[in-house]
């Protein structure tokens, strides 16, 4: 037996493939269908994700926030529906009792703040951090730099704007830094430009946002050592919620509410969310692959049906072959490289299609010259998809190949 | 003897068990050109089947060219019919989707012959039959007995030692039957070549030196037939 890639041998696949167009279109039809199906869910898949995951980048997988609020129980002499404040004293206390936090981040914000620029204004969010928030938010750097721990300690004016800010104060997209802004009466001076557009936020959207120290923006507002709300990261191997219940037992002693009044402090837990997002990716990732291996086996055993079905129309063809010197394996190969060929042609059709729409996806996706989502497939998901094809077609070759093997040369006669 | 049977016997075991060659003894020679006449159910089909390798008998020997077929594997029973063998059928039996050069070619291919070498041979063969100019059409562009000159020019591309040509004017015309049965006695007498005929048709079987006439699934005379002119059915050159 001469190998598969006999020239001759070749051709005679061809020429069976291509004289026989509308049976070879219909049946490569299926395996395109199939390959597309499977590839474009999954880049579809990837791409939602990315879109999904950009919500939440930069942003500590491992966090919380405690929001102080009206108790809703009596206390040791205190009545119900009392109001209190974290304050800077709260911060340190966190710090030092409780094992599992690693960094506290004390935060005030401000909404409906108004900032000038010669004559264009924004109207937005005003928020006052400490250098441990970036450990919670990472910021995305634009231009300049962003706080450091000199600009907390010497409580320098200096201010970060996020993207719309930045926008609208600087609408021709110019390096702002070092430009003085006036926000709330007070002049501040731009050092960097944060573009990170992650939709988890406390308060408002870090888009929206132009940060300052947090001693500088108590000071504007004369709050003193009030903070708004805190947030801290988790020690490797600490759970969240756990620490909730340590921090929340610091606080209700420091400050006289009932530690069983849950409605007191507010809290937000980003672990719990990420979990919650982990598993429905994976589920969607799951059911994604069901779907389209579902698909492609769809494609592989429609390919062996019709295949079956032609095997049957040409009975009279292998007979002649048979009658006039084919051996039962000649056939046997010819079908099943007919099959490979077959699924590898429309595959690889199908694997171009797919790149070509999820381009198209990705081209829309983008933004600025940015792109923010990936839905194009990998090189070697499109490799695999090819391997699992060449198995697919010679499973699907196999069935009406060991019938055609069976065709007895008297078999063309009786046909006619 | 180029071909020989002694004693061959083979019954389809259906619903109900069917003897159909009944003891076949049967011997030609190279250069013979013989009919094989017989009515339908007469077993001369399976006789045919047999001669071509195409199917298997139960006991009885048969020596082709001093070589016994009997229990041949598939492999080696596809390499006696490819070399030693040429089919002409009733229905031509030509590949839909080929033309008629490929059509010949197509032996040749199983063979492992090159194709140039391949070609070359295909169209002297096609030349030979007057069908130089119709090489590169497909089947369903052709009259019936230009098909049937193509199955003719396929039969002897592989120089095979027997034509064996089953009822090879069934689907013609009575002129164009006379044109195939002069073109294989031709043959026959030009080339020296064995052929075996079987049909049901005595016009048909009167082409031939030697008639053997089967019923029943055994052999019931067989007829020397050396003056072509005499016993026609019809008239003129007309076979039916």
């Amino acid at each position: 037996m001469r190998s598969f890639f006999d020239i001759d041998r070749f051709k005679e696949i061809m020429d069976t493939l291509s004289r026989n167009r509308s049976r070879t279109i219909l049946t490569g039809f299926g395996i395109f269908w199939g390959v597309f199906m499977l590839l474009a869910l999954s880049g579809g898949a990837q791409g939602l994700k990315d879109l999904l995951l950009r919500n939440f980048k930069g942003f500590a997988t491992n966090s919380g926030f405690l929001i102080p609020n009206a108790t809703t129980r009596p206390y040791k002499g205190f009545q119900r529906g009392r109001s209190w404040k974290l304050d800077f004293g709260d911060i340190e206390a966190v710090k030092a009792q409780v094992d599992g936090v690693e960094k506290v981040a004390p935060v005030g914000t401000r909404w409906g703040e108004t900032a000038v620029f010669g004559d264009r204004t924004y109207n937005g969010s005003f928020k006052g951090i400490t250098f441990d928030y970036y450990s919670i938010e990472t910021p995305k750097i634009k231009f300049g730099r962003p706080l450091n721990r000199m600009d907390m300690e010497d409580e320098r004016k200096v201010c970060i704007l996020g993207k719309r800010p930045w926008e609208e104060l600087f609408p021709g997209g110019e390096d702002p830094c070092g430009q003085m802004v006036r926000i709330g009466g007070v002049y501040y001076q731009v050092i960097g430009v944060d573009v990170s557009e992650s939709n988890i936020s406390i308060g408002a959207p870090s888009e929206w946002t132009i940060t300052a120290p947090l001693k500088v923006f108590n000071k504007l507002y004369g709050k003193g050592d009030e903070v708004e709300f805190l947030g801290f990261t988790a020690r490797d191997g600490w759970r969240v919620k756990t620490l909730f219940k340590d921090i929340s037992a610091i606080l209700s002693r420091r400050h006289y509410f009932d530690p069983d009044d849950d409605q007191a402090l507010f809290s937000v837990n980003s672990e719990s969310i990420f979990t919650m997002m982990d598993n429905l990716m994976k589920g969607v990732d799951i059911m994604i692959l069901l779907i389209g291996l579902g698909t492609l086996l769809a494609g592989a055993i429609g390919v062996s049906n019709i295949m079956m079905v032609t095997v049957k129309e040409r009975t009279s063809e292998i007979g002649i072959r048979r009658a006039i010197g084919a051996t039962p394996r000649m056939i046997l190969g010819q079908i099943i490289k007919e099959s490979i060929v077959l699924t590898m042609t429309a595959g690889a059709l199908g694997i171009m299609f797919t790149v070509l729409i999820l381009s198209g996806a990705e081209l829309a996706a983008t933004k600025d010259g940015v792109l923010t989502a990936h839905f194009q497939i990998g090189f070697w998901t499109a490799i695999g998809a090819v391997a699992v094809l060449t198995v697919l077609g010679v499973l699907a070759g196999l069935a009406p190949a060991m019938r055609a093997m069976s065709i007895k040369p008297v078999d063309a006669m009786r046909d006619e | 003897m180029l071909l020989e049977l002694k004693d061959i016997n083979k019954t389809y075991f259906g619903a109900q068990p069917l003897h159909v060659l009944k003891g076949i003894n049967l011997s030609i020679d190279r250069g013979e050109f013989v009919s094989i006449m017989g009515a339908s159910g007469s077993g001369k089909s399976t006789l045919l089947n047999i001669l071509g390798i195409l199917d298997n008998y139960d006991t009885g020997e048969y020596w082709l060219d001093g070589r016994l077929i009997k229990d041949l594997s598939e492999k080696q029973a596809a390499d006696y019919r490819n070399r030693m063998i040429g089919f002409i059928f009733q229905s031509y039996n030509l590949i839909g989707f080929k033309t008629a050069v490929e059509n010949v070619e197509l032996p040749l291919f199983y063979q492992g012959i090159g194709r140039r070498k391949r070609r070359q041979m295909a169209m002297e063969y096609l030349d030979r039959m007057g069908l130089t100019q119709w090489a590169t059409h497909f089947p369903n562009e052709m009259s019936g007995g230009q098909k049937q000159r193509v199955a003719i020019a396929r039969a002897l591309v592989t120089h095979p030692d027997i034509i064996l040509a089953d009822e090879p004017t069934g689907a013609l015309d009575s002129k164009t039957s006379v044109e195939i049965m002069g073109l294989l006695s031709r043959l026959n007498r030009e080339d020296k070549m064995t052929i075996i005929v079987v049909t049901h048709e005595s016009g048909v079987a009167n082409a031939a030196d030697k008639i053997i006439h089967i019923s029943d699934g055994v052999i019931g005379s067989i007829e020397q037939n050396r003056d072509h002119s005499a016993a026609r059915f019809g008239s003129g050159d007309l076979i039916k």
